[in-house]
């Protein structure tokens, strides 16, 4: 029997033992159990929960006890694959997949195995991570993962529209969309050519007519009659083949066939696709082709997800226009362009208005855009480059109405981020440097406007360093800006200098941030590190 | 002898394990050791189990001071 088991903290739902798991010719019967995270532990709302594993103990206990079961239930394959560390609500925390010749060995061997995993196996729920953690602050500040648990638990999905195709780039589809006819829609001819009928074993034809791309002439062909016809050209009838016309001698209305073979060159009707077969599924970003495709059959109102509406506050006094010559003490504001170009390339359009330094002003100032804020789904504020001015965001979200979630973070850099709700609408606070707005826009803001837009984020991948890392032992943990490349199929991530979180030259190379635990020091290169990619690798 | 302690333990010891000098001796001799050390196990006695080196520790086990042992609470998998 063969055996496989993991225990990791990636996400389940794409493991590789999953993926790779091809029934062989014994198989009759695939059982699989998928334990989920559900939204209550013990009666309290969560967020996720965090699990931890004594893991050799753990892996060498799995495989003992299906070794045990396989006795009275005969099956020839198990995988076993166990998630710990923090795993959000709706994901799986265990997924049991067996192969056996019947189904009812298949069953009975997840049944048992999941009764002795409860009893023997070393693995233990910890905590339910609560959706509010500033409601419980004995837990300490949240790390990346229950950043992310509480985000993504408090987004629910936008509503959805019809658009234009002229408006549907890059947009979520929201509907199956189904093959409306046979693709090609009829049979035709690939090449320009000859057509005869196959069973016609003459080699001189008289030409009877001609098909152009387009035409629709039905006609049935004797022996010794052929037809001119174009590439894309409906076939006059069934039983047709078509010689191309560099293997046919024309002349006036007579053809000879010089060369012929079993090759058609006849694309068959529901060849590329059946009528009815599913073409895009819902969650589907519409790139080019996509449109292309859905402009191909008719379908000119696909249902998308509404884009989400984003307002983005910045504070300080310090804070100057990019095109504006600082003056002593001040910075340029090098966040509102960040913050815009990364929803413009989720083709989502943003607005920025910057607010007055003392909190009575920012209220003031916030009253004129309450239209803008009432209807908005994303409120980012900036706290500037100060810190103090960054003191005044839970005040002014307090008096926006919004109920704050997370006050600050263990993590690196980002620590004072602020994240907040009111109805469905979400607020961040990001800390003022650069470098943590990027963390804070690739770590979180994303993953809020995948689950809005009913998509799904990149997640954290495994990848080489091209280069040794000197995390430095910090004992928070770390989002490390890299230059992420793929060599040979491998994900490398080459790790950036930054020196503080204000590090423009470190930004601008960024596609991607390193996840360091707490207390990790000097990592060599081709270690292997966490990554969080700006984009979805194939 | 490398102490290992999972689950609520961790909490109860502070700390996710220790080195503890143990010449030999049985399961018992080692928790009189460790409650000694942490009181707050005293009362979890009845539910723990003790690995030795990645196995559950049977009661006639006898333990060395190369061993590794991990105290393992009620396991919640799945």
């Amino acid at each position: 029997m063969e055996i496989f088991v993991n225990i990791s903290t990636a996400p389940l739902e794409r493991h590789p033992l999953l993926g790779d798991d091809n029934a062989s010719d014994q198989t009759g019967a695939v059982a699989e159990f998928k334990g989920i995270v559900r939204r209550e532990e013990s009666g309290a709302p969560i967020a996720a929960l965090e699990y931890e594993a004594y893991q050799p103990m753990a892996e060498n206990t799995i495989r003992r006890i299906i070794l045990e079961l396989a006795a009275a239930h005969p099956c020839t394959r198990a995988i076993v694959v166990h998630r710990i560390g923090i795993v959000p609500v709706g994901e799986a925390a265990i997924i049991v997949r067996v192969h056996a010749k019947h189904r009812a060995e298949a069953f009975a061997l997840v049944t048992a195995f999941m009764d002795r995993l409860k009893q023997d196996v070393p693995i233990w729920k910890l905590r339910g991570v609560p959706l509010n953690p500033t409601a419980h602050p004995k837990n300490g500040p949240p790390g990346f993962a229950e950043v992310l648990a509480i985000v993504e638990a408090a987004c629910e999905p936008l509503p959805s529209e019809h658009v234009s195709l002229a408006q549907a780039t890059g947009r979520i589809l929201r509907e199956t969309i189904t093959a409306p006819e046979d693709q090609p829609a009829f049979d035709r001819s690939a090449v320009d050519g000859i057509a005869i009928r196959c069973d016609d074993p003459s080699e001189a034809f008289t030409l009877v007519g001609e098909i152009r791309a387009g035409d629709w002439r039905p006609q049935a062909l004797a022996f010794g009659q052929a037809i001119h016809i174009s590439t894309g050209g409906a076939l006059p009838s069934d039983g047709l083949q078509v010689v191309m016309i560099e293997d046919a001698e024309l002349s006036g209305s007579r053809c000879r066939i010089l060369r012929r073979n079993a090759e058609t060159h006849i694309r068959i009707r529901g060849e590329d696709v059946r009528r009815g077969e599913p073409l895009l599924s819902s969650g589907t970003q519409l790139t080019p082709g996509a449109i292309s495709l859905l402009a191909g059959i008719g379908k000119t109102k696909p249902l998308v997800t509404h884009q989400p509406r984003v307002v983005h506050f910045t504070t300080g006094d310090e804070i100057v226009a990019p095109e504006s010559q600082p003056s002593s003490g001040q910075i340029r504001d090098s966040n509102s362009p960040l913050v815009r170009t990364f929803f413009n390339q989720l083709n989502i359009a943003s607005t920025h208005h910057h607010l007055p330094e003392s909190l009575a002003d920012a209220n003031i100032a916030l009253a004129k855009y309450a239209a803008e804020i009432e209807t908005a789904d994303i409120l980012i504020f900036t706290g500037g480059a100060s810190v103090g001015a960054h003191d005044h965001t839970p005040q002014l979200l307090a008096h926006l109405g919004f109920d704050l979630k997370i006050h600050g973070t263990r993590l690196r850099p980002g620590k004072p981020m602020l994240f907040g709700t009111s109805g469905t609408r979400l607020a961040f606070g990001l800390p003022g440097n650069p470098l943590a707005h990027f963390v804070g826009l690739l770590g979180f803001v994303r993953a809020a406007v995948a689950h809005l837009t009913g998509t799904t984020a990149p997640t954290l991948q495994p990848s080489l360093l091209t280069a040794p890392l000197p995390a430095g032992g910090n004992p928070r943990e770390t989002l490390w800006p890299a230059m992420l490349s793929l060599r040979d199929g491998r994900l490398m991530a080459e790790p950036l200098r930054w020196s503080n979180s204000g590090d423009l030259a470190a930004l601008s190379r960024a596609n991607g941030l390193i996840l360091l635990p707490p207390g990790t020091g000097l990592l060599e290169r081709h270690s292997v590190v966490n990554v969080l990619p700006c984009s979805s690798f194939p | 002898m490398r102490i290992l302690f999972f689950g609520q333990l961790k909490a109860i010891t502070g700390q996710p394990e220790i080195q503890l000098p143990f010449p030999s001796g049985n399961s018992d001799d080692l928790w009189r050791k460790l409650v000694a050390l942490h009181p707050g196990l005293d009362p979890l006695s009845k539910q723990v189990r003790l690995a030795q080196n990645g196995e559950f520790a049977n009661a006639s086990a006898q333990f060395i001071n190369s061993d590794e042992v991990a105290l393992i609470p009620p396991v919640s998998g799945g």
